[in-house]
């Protein structure tokens, strides 16, 4: 137990710290941003307190955003994405696990985890860009932002995916 | 109420879920008020140093030495420039009204080299911190400059940290002028191309051609008048408006911006005091 909540606070550190200091700092073509730290919302283990998950994402919103010093808006939109988790988990994760799990290729299957995650960073583009796009309306960059930023935060994650295993594999 | 109660604490998530998310929501609109705070300050701090960690591995070791030393070349020259425009001002009038004997040693500005530690250039709302705070006179207010033109304005400080809110931030309004024929107008950015900006609410009588050089008007106690700006990118004459748009060409290239000088005016607050004062 305490294992993996030590786990997870590792994840926590590393994503917030990877996501200011590099990750903020790719715009491709001007517009795609990768939210890494998805990830760690994403791998939080399938039988964690509906609560505690909404709370964590607001955490992790909040750490973004003291650095990003736009207050309040990673903040909302990890709030509404860890929230919907709940309910991409009832679609996504197989009936047959009783005991606890963590989201993963090998206990989704690829094809299962990959839409799972795929939701969720979708989910965190949207509601993010058109958050920040409030004051300031132009459809087309707003739809660019949303698209070319999940493209990367998607390919991120398969990347991170596929180490994890790496790393389990050699183990 | 039995039934109220339960009711509460079968839904305790939804409860959960409205309490964070309305407080982020609060946070946001809040926002630009929230950055003067002093708990923000704080966290500033913890911020900046590990910006600090990141940009020292993003920085190259002998480039950073050179460019420093050059900033602080430029700081003292700078600072020279305005002592002897200051002193020719006073000379000038000191021949009109003879007999007053004026500190010819003092400049209005003064310049505090700076650098740039975490900067952002593809959101609405770009923010800039520098690695200089309080403890080295740098305070809310103060212009920011680089080498090749303005860079933004201070808007709050820590100890050892301060925050910038740049050109390319749609909140930013300074006073800019066109070298050319002096009309002058706000200076104003749509969020979009980090490499242009815009000079509005310009007179619709007037010309403007392409390739004019835009300074700093010096209406505002923040920059002197005459630093460099940008260039006239396009022109077109409005019809049915009646002011003019230009837009302009930044000197300033905010992907690469690394070193920076802070503008302090002396009498900046006795100015706005001054000001204050009449208004009333």
């Amino acid at each position: 137990m305490s294992n993996s909540v030590l786990k997870q606070i590792g994840l926590f550190l590393l994503l917030v710290f990877l996501q200011v200091g590099l990750f903020n700092k790719i715009h491709l073509f001007g517009y795609a941003t990768p939210l890494a730290y998805i990830y760690f919302i994403i791998k939080l283990p399938g039988d964690t307190n509906r609560n505690v998950v909404t709370a964590l994402s607001a955490a992790i919103g909040l750490t973004i955003d003291l650095f990003e010093y736009t207050l309040g808006l990673n903040m909302l939109a990890c709030i509404i994405v860890g929230f919907s988790r709940f309910y991409l988990l009832k679609l996504f994760a197989p009936r047959d696990i009783f005991e606890s799990y963590v989201p993963s290729f090998s206990t989704f299957g690829q094809a299962m985890f990959l839409r799972y995650a795929g939701m969720m960073a979708f989910l965190l583009g949207v509601v993010l860009f058109i958050t920040e796009a409030f004051s300031l309306f132009d459809p087309w960059t707003l739809f660019c932002r949303i698209v070319g930023s999940f493209l990367l935060t998607f390919l991120l994650i398969y990347a991170f995916e596929n180490l994890n295993n790496v790393g389990k594999a050699r183990r | 109420m039995k039934n109220l109660f339960s009711f509460i604490f079968r839904n305790v998530h939804w409860v959960l879920f409205t309490l964070l998310l309305s407080s982020s929501i609060v946070l946001i609109v809040n926002n630009s008020r929230l950055q003067r705070s002093k708990f923000l300050a704080a966290a500033q701090e913890v911020t900046g140093a590990i910006y600090s960690v990141t940009s020292a591995f993003y920085a190259y070791t002998n480039l950073k030495t050179t460019n420093e030393q050059m900033m602080h070349r430029i700081a003292e020259l700078e600072n020279q420039i305005h002592d002897f425009q200051y002193a020719e001002e006073q000379a000038d009038n000191m021949v009109r009204t003879s007999g007053i004997d004026i500190d010819l040693s003092d400049g209005i500005y003064q310049w505090i080299p700076a650098k740039v530690i975490n900067n952002n250039i593809a959101k609405i709302e770009n923010y800039l911190t520098l690695n200089k705070g309080t403890l080295d006179g740098v305070a809310e207010d103060m212009g920011v400059v680089s080498a090749s033109g303005i860079v933004g304005v201070v808007m709050s400080t820590s100890a050892h940290f301060s925050r910038v809110i740049p050109v390319l931030n749609e909140k930013f309004r300074l006073s800019c002028m066109v070298k050319n024929n002096n009309s002058f107008g706000p200076l104003v950015w749509d969020g979009g191309d980090p490499r242009y900006t815009y000079l509005t609410e310009l007179p619709r009588h007037v010309d403007f051609e392409v390739g004019d050089t835009i300074l700093t008007s010096g209406y505002s106690t923040i920059f002197p008048a005459g630093l460099l700006v940008g260039t006239i990118a396009t022109f077109e004459k409005q019809k049915d408006d009646n002011y003019n748009t230009l837009k302009v060409n930044l000197f300033t290239d905010f992907s690469t911006l690394s070193n920076v000088l802070v503008v302090k005016n002396k009498y900046q607050q006795e100015q706005k005091q001054l000001e204050n004062t009449v208004e009333r």
